[in-house]
């Protein structure tokens, strides 16, 4: 059983999580494309799902965060993924990206790395089910 | 999953990462062999139309499907070697569109056993550059424009462009280009930038504006340089901006054609734009209920350079009328209003970009004429609230926006404003041009010839105006530093960024490759947009010209002393 303390701090994470995904995606971005805003619909619920479980201490709390978890890391690896393609594909085409861009795709790296890669590792290994006990 | 299993995949996603970011860049990257050229097109272009092509073994052969067509008067005839050739993605459309380099790489397309090429050249005649993805609310317009690209190539190929894009093989080129019989244009640098190459290119757009100013004094606000056709559109602060800046070349060459150019856009400000705001005098559109003070501010400093420089001392007149709407527009703290309601006569205080700086700057050059203390006054309140309460907030010492009249306004009052205010302001002036050379492009950091512009990361093209208003607040923040005394070393890097800058907008200058252009002369001198957008806007000329004229006047000064 998860304690208080821990339930609260990764309650309020996974809030967090959901607030940055929702506000970066439906109000930061310029444009409207369904695979980015149906994958950040589908984490934005599971993410305040978790939140809600692991604040109320509900018995499915802990189950949803890893599920949320697991969601996130899986999306988290494929953005960054995906921006690392990117940059190496806009190198070749275009040769050096230069300090300014350079700096701009470590940025948005680094924004994305603790929310949706660093959490959700962080909360699976907290939140592994104990080992099964013979007999 | 334990723990361990976790980490394991991490480290497994690590490694795939890095494996497919090796593989892309790989597959994308050119390998340029100039030695050994995969094709040379030679093309002949007339009055910017491309009028004939054959592909040749190497530049300079000259085959005879091409002797008419060269022959003819006015034809150039242009050697372009495709030395790297690689792969695009084709789809979505915007990698495509982004999979081009604007100016440096073309369109090979094969269809059926046959290829055809567009060439840069090709993709510049018609604009084709920057025009694929556009973003209004960030003003970004980037990627190749793919139905004109592909328009060219299915036309070569006679097939749709459907077709084509369906069932044909598109690939990027890059070329190098000669031209048949030129000699090696020289290329000026920040080191070898000298007075006579600032003074022929300031000379040179202050001609190019002037002669667009027709019968009634109207500027050519915005044309397309390829076809010389000018384009819709028309806007009071930028007429009196350009009108500012071809006085100032009227007065430096006493070329009458310019001096009566000035002096028509002049009188189409003062015959047309000027109206009652209330019972003062301010410039605006006649059927509009609404004045700003940009307008009145921009009138203001062309009246005072044509009664300064004499063109016509009856300027002199209008100037208190409009510096009275300006003052009668400052509020207590030093801030202007920038809107007045002609209906309700009374002001809007709401602000806008430049607007501030630029009433600041206008106030203290009518100051500078007539002597009115009150202008001077206001002038010298303005500064101290843009440099002070208007840029104080968390943040402020690590970001600085786009307003470059603020610095010339320091260094016009430097003699003239409270010592505390001025260093204020050249504090200020100075971590302006400190944050600037931290977005400045360094000569490897894009593939464009963007040395000395400002902007992040390789794909957006440089943009040259704002490098050129830049430079018109840097070369003032140098004379200002000058005179303070700063230390050589500071007055060196400020000098050294200033140096590059010009060197860069001075490369950029039309017509550069002439042969593109319908009427090279007509646009002779003029500063396009960027080094693929050659739509002219009057305020491009504008602010690159008063640069280079503030240096050859800085330089002057330093020299003296």
């Amino acid at each position: 059983m998860l304690s208080r303390r821990a339930a609260l701090v990764f309650g309020v994470a996974d809030l967090l999580t959901a607030a940055v995904v929702g506000l970066g995606v439906f109000t930061a971005l310029p444009a409207r494309w369904w695979p980015v805003d149906s994958a950040a619909a589908v984490l934005t619920a599971l993410e305040v799902a978790a939140a809600v479980g692991l604040l109320a201490q509900a018995t499915w709390g802990e189950r949803v965060a890893r599920a949320a978890s697991a969601v996130a890391l899986a999306l988290g690896l494929f953005l960054v993924t995906v921006l690392a393609v990117t940059a190496s594909w806009l190198s070749g085409v275009y040769g050096p990206v230069g300090a300014g861009g350079a700096i701009i795709l470590t940025l948005v790296a680094v924004m994305a790395l603790p929310y949706l890669v660093v959490l959700p590792v962080v909360e699976l290994v907290w939140l592994r089910p104990p080992p099964r006990t013979g007999g | 999953m334990s723990t361990r299993g976790l980490v394991r995949w991490l480290v497994a996603w690590l490694l795939a990462t890095a494996l497919a970011c090796a593989v892309v860049h790989h597959a994308f990257a050119l390998d340029l062999d100039e030695a050994h050229p995969r094709a040379v097109l030679a093309s002949v272009w007339r009055e910017g139309r491309l009028v004939a092509r054959a592909v040749v073994a190497e530049p300079g052969e000259h085959p005879a499907s091409l002797d008419a067509a060269a022959g003819e008067s006015g034809a150039t005839l242009v050697y372009e070697s495709v030395v790297a050739e690689g792969p695009v993605v084709v789809w979505p459309e915007a990698a495509l569109s982004l999979s081009f380099v604007p100016g440096r790489d073309g369109l090979s397309a094969t269809f059926a056993g046959h290829t055809a090429y567009v060439t840069p050249d090709e993709l510049l005649a018609v604009q084709a550059y920057d025009h694929g993805i556009t973003i209004p609310s960030m003003q970004i317009a980037t990627g190749l424009d793919l139905p004109l690209a592909l328009a060219a190539a299915s036309a070569a190929l006679g097939v749709s462009s459907r077709d084509l894009l369906q069932h044909g093989t598109l690939r990027r080129i890059r070329v190098i280009r000669s031209v048949a019989g030129a000699p090696p244009a020289r290329a000026v640098t920040a080191e070898s930038l000298d007075e006579a190459d600032v003074n022929r290119a300031a000379v040179a757009m202050g001609r190019y504006l002037a002669r667009g100013v027709d019968e009634q004094g109207r500027f050519r606000y915005l044309v397309n340089a390829p076809t010389n056709q000018t384009l819709p559109g028309y806007d009071w602060p930028r007429h009196a901006g350009a009108t500012y800046f071809v006085t100032q070349i009227a007065d430096r060459t006493g070329d009458p054609d310019v001096r009566f150019a000035a002096l028509r856009a002049g009188a189409l400000l003062r015959d047309h734009a000027l109206l009652h705001c209330g019972d003062l005098r301010c410039i605006g559109e006649q059927d509009s209920d609404l004045a700003d003070v940009g307008s009145t501010a921009l009138a203001v400093l062309a009246f005072v350079e044509l009664a300064r420089t004499h063109l016509d001392d009856g300027y002199a007149l209008l100037v208190p009328e409009l510096t009275a709407f300006l003052r009668a527009q400052q509020r207590a703290d030093g801030e202007l209003m920038h809107l007045y309601d002609r209906s309700a006569k009374r002001p809007v205080d709401i602000q806008l970009l430049y607007y501030s700086g630029e009433a600041a700057f206008a106030l203290s050059r009518a100051h500078t004429l007539l002597g009115d203390p009150r202008d001077l006054d206001a002038a010298t309140r303005a500064l101290a609230h843009l440099v002070g309460p208007a840029w104080s907030f968390f943040g402020s010492r690590y970001y600085w926006g786009e307003e470059h009249w603020t610095c010339q306004a320091m260094d016009d009052l430097w003699d003239r404003a409270p010592a505390a205010t001025r260093e204020t302001a050249l504090t200020f002036c100075l971590g302006w041009q400190a944050y600037g050379r931290k977005l400045m492009y360094a000569p490897t950091d894009t593939p464009f010839d963007g040395d000395g512009a400002y902007g992040v990361g390789p794909v957006i093209t440089p943009h040259l105006t704002p490098a050129g208003s830049r430079t018109e607040a840097g070369l003032a923040t140098l004379d200002a530093a000058t005179r303070a005394g700063r230390p050589a070393e500071e007055l060196a890097v400020l000098d050294a960024q200033m140096r590059r800058s010009m060197a860069m907008l001075l490369r950029h200058q039309l017509p550069g490759r002439a042969y593109l252009f319908v009427d090279p002369p007509a646009i002779d001198g003029a500063m396009p947009g960027t080094e693929v957008d050659w739509q002219l806007r009057i305020d491009y000329a504008q602010h690159t010209g008063s640069a280079l004229v503030r240096w050859l006047d800085v330089d002057g000064r330093t020299r003296e002393r």
